[in-house]
């Protein structure tokens, strides 16, 4: 048995029951009026807060710091799982609020460094991006298109998704409880291949139409910022706006987080992140993959349960084979909660996803 | 071609699966009662705690048989007529075959104690088991569980976790000797007593007592009385085949098919694979073994016979895995055979439940490998035994078949005592 996790379908608010409904109508309530309302400012500055924006940076905090430590106690016996957990919860306390508030300070426009394009589009949007100082102008550029692909190829997704970003780090401290809610079917896994592309075209679309339309832009002689391209601009200031209503703030903010407790903490990630599907296609190129030990599973379940992408691992594990799956977000949990070791989390360049079975060893005395 | 397999186990399930991808073609039913759908029975534990739900535990989705197209059949299988080829069934009906698989499991070992029928006493084996342990547990405040094996364990801890607090009765000197030695079982005993378990050793169930047609308490052999309002037997389990006892079929002297090496019974187009099945092991003793991996195995072996490949079912070398409470467990090899000659090397980690012993020959050839706590990849255990290797050889290479979560401090050899 694992502990930490015995209650999980006996407990109404882990299993869809009332309470889960009610903390998901809560959700997505608080998300709206973060999200379309100017509300929240006055709950903000009630509480001395400088709007609604760095409070949610102040809860967002919070609920990983307090659902880490919930984590912790349940899977804080596993070094694996106690280096990332801290691990997401110092980018999100030192990157995610602390430098962008310190930049905020010095009269500078905030910066998270542990952010990426495209799953911050404005990242290489030109007129996002230049008003920033050159080096980070630069690092965006950089370690969006570079460094992403790289750290992938090396050590899989887990690097940034389980071990760095504030929407897995949400995920995996307070939306834990809620990981094996994932749909593990067939069905759910082809509707993810197709919604998840089709979020990363509308972010490459998106992306390069802003940009095109920022250079057919110039600055007239009343020193005015003017397109004689009208229609495109019109055109690509619409698609801009509506990618930022229903990708960042709909299926990022709302669906993402308000659908916690009914369909687990990785909807965005799994169903909608643009950076995710582009490093789950790297990512089969790579060295990371999950390593079945030959013959040892029980097909008891655990592994595909508790995988918060809704992989359903058991299918790999029982057949002996090895896998490298697009949406293998590295958590570990898998091979943490298989009650036989089957399972291992590895980097290696070798990839051998089945083995010869008839050619198993036999002994004499 | 009918085929037609009884039981929906991990040996029926396989055999179907192998069949199908051998024949688009076969007509293929499957005849089972314990459950609708195919579940794992090593998960049993899960659900009963919460940690897996009902549908969790199946290792297909609902609509496999759908999808796969076999014919399932949900009732039981009183009698088999070999001369017209004949099922009947528990509701009355009946149905032929061309080939016959039985795959029809095990069954809980039962003695017939004073007080073995009262109300309050069972078994934890098979889903029926599950449904009456969950209703029972609602009310359950003391139990005992009865027998110093896997099960027994497993009954023990879940029973312990649902707050019900358990004795746990080992007839022998300590845990499960068949498996581990006196440090290892001792290191497992312990365990149990940290999370509450009272364990008593040298113990065996004498009578149950009862009021009313419910338990209330068991004597042990030490003339003591334990009181519980549930009692667990987990003294084993023996194969299903008392409905076959007419048709002809061979046993062995525990009741498990006789079988050859294609898992083809003494009758023609009949096979048995599985908890069920007599086969010979690999020190060539013929009985049944009632292990998942070898039941599954031999379904895929018996899916190939039946399409007539002609296979042969090979065990290879012994291996085996397990988990005790917190401590998971892997074995591979001669363990325990207690070889007159045999020597063991045998380390243990300060502070920590976490051991190795490598049992050797004279020689220094190692046979076997005993694990607890660390994770240990079989495959390559396994191959080493095959290749003969010497001990000071797989104690320096030893690392290579850890299988433990990453940034877990690697394992060191130090000294260990021969």
């Amino acid at each position: 048995m694992q502990a930490g996790l015995l209650t999980t379908f006996k407990s109404p608010a882990k299993s869809r029951g009332y309470t889960a409904w009610i903390l998901s109508v809560i959700l997505f309530v608080f998300y709206i009026l973060v999200y379309f309302t100017p509300i929240p400012d006055s709950w903000a500055n009630a509480v001395g807060l400088n709007g609604k924006w760095q409070m949610y940076g102040v809860l967002y905090t919070l609920a990983m710091i307090i659902g880490g430590y919930f984590f912790l106690r349940k899977h804080g016996n596993s070094k694996y799982h106690k280096v990332r957990t801290w691990s997401v919860i110092f980018f999100q306390i030192v990157f995610a609020f602390s430098i962008p508030e310190i930049m905020g300070l010095f009269d500078s426009k905030g910066f998270n460094f542990a952010k990426f394009w495209p799953l911050g589009i404005e990242y290489l949007y030109p007129q996002y991006i230049f008003e920033y100082p050159l080096l980070i102008i630069v690092y965006a550029f950089v370690a969006s298109l570079i460094a992403v692909p790289i750290l992938t190829l090396l050590y899989g997704k887990r690097w940034y998704c389980s071990w760095m970003c504030g929407c897995g780090g949400l995920a995996e401290t307070a939306g834990d409880s809620f990981r094996h809610l994932s749909d593990k079917k067939v069905k759910a896994w082809k509707f993810e291949q197709w919604s998840i592309y089709t979020v990363l075209f509308l972010a490459l679309l998106t992306t390069a139409l802003v940009i095109i339309n920022w250079g057919l832009h110039f600055e007239n002689e009343a020193g005015q910022w003017v397109t004689e391209f009208t229609t495109f601009d019109l055109i690509a200031s619409k698609i801009q706006g509506t990618y930022q209503f229903i990708v960042v703030a709909m299926l990022s903010g709302v669906l993402g987080v308000g659908l916690y407790p009914l369909m687990g903490s990785r909807v965005w990630c799994r169903f909608f992140c643009p950076l995710a599907a582009i490093m789950g296609l790297v990512q089969k190129f790579g060295r990371f993959r999950i390593t079945v030990k030959d013959d040892m599973c029980i097909s008891c379940g655990n592994c595909s349960t508790y995988c918060e992408m809704g992989i359903d691992v058991r299918s790999y594990a029982q057949n002996n084979e090895s896998f490298k799956r697009a949406s293998c977000v590295g958590c570990g949990m898998c091979a943490h909660v298989c009650p036989r070791g089957v399972l291992k989390l590895e980097n290696k360049w070798d990839f051998k996803q089945s083995s010869d079975k008839s050619k198993r060893p036999v002994f004499d005395l | 071609m009918h085929y037609v397999i009884i039981g929906n186990g991990v040996a029926g399930i396989n055999a179907a699966n192998r069949l199908r991808n051998l024949d688009d073609e076969a007509e293929i039913t499957i005849i089972s009662y314990e459950s609708k759908h195919h579940f794992s029975r090593t998960a049993l534990m899960y659900v009963f705690c919460g940690q897996l739900s009902e549908q969790c535990v199946e290792p297909f989705e609902r609509d496999h048989y759908e999808k796969m197209g076999f014919k399932r059949i949900h009732n039981k299988v009183v009698s088999l007529d070999v001369l017209n080829k004949k099922l009947q069934l528990k509701n009355g009906q009946s149905l032929t075959y061309d080939k016959l698989l039985i795959a029809s499991g095990s069954v809980p070992v039962m003695f017939d104690w004073k007080g073995a029928d009262l109300e309050g006493v069972g078994n934890f084996v098979l889903w029926s088991d599950l449904e009456w342990l969950l209703e029972k547990a609602k009310t359950a405040k003391k139990a005992v569980v009865v027998g110093g094996g896997l099960i027994g364990i497993e009954t023990a801890e879940i029973l312990q976790l649902a707050g019900i607090q358990t004795t746990f009765l080992i007839r022998e000197s300590h845990y499960w000797p068949v498996a581990l030695d006196e440090n290892e079982g001792t290191i497992v005993c312990d365990h149990m007593k940290e999370h509450g378990i009272d364990v008593r050793l040298k113990t065996e169930m004498q009578e149950i007592l009862g009021d009313n047609g419910k338990v209330t308490g068991v004597k042990t052999s030490n003339g003591e009385t334990i009181d519980a309002d549930l009692v667990l037997i987990a003294i084993g389990v023996r194969p299903q085949t008392d409905w076959l006892a007419d048709s002809g079929l061979n046993f062995d002297d525990r009741g498990g098919i006789i079988v050859d090496e294609q898992l083809q019974t003494n009758l023609e187009n009949v096979y048995a694979a599985g908890d069920c099945t007599s086969v010979v092991w690999f020190n060539d003793v013929r009985r049944p073994e009632q292990l998942w991996y070898t039941s599954r195995d031999q379904g895929l072996v018996a899916g190939e016979n039946l399409f007539g490949l002609e296979k042969n079912y090979k065990r290879g070398i012994f291996y085996n895995s397990a988990k005790f409470f917190d401590i998971e467990y892997t074995t591979a090899g001669y363990v325990n055979f207690n070889f007159e000659d045999e020597q063991n090397w045998y380390q243990k980690e300060e502070g920590k439940p976490y051991t190795v012993r490598v049992t050797y020959l004279p020689d220094k050839t190692v046979i076997g490998f005993n694990m607890l706590g660390r994770r240990w990849n079989h495959t390559i255990l396994v191959q080493w035994i095959a290749e003969k290797r010497k001990l000071d050889w797989v104690l320096k290479h030893l690392n290579e078949a850890n299988y433990d979560e990453e940034l877990m401090s690697p394992f060191q050899v130090s000294g260990g005592i021969s």
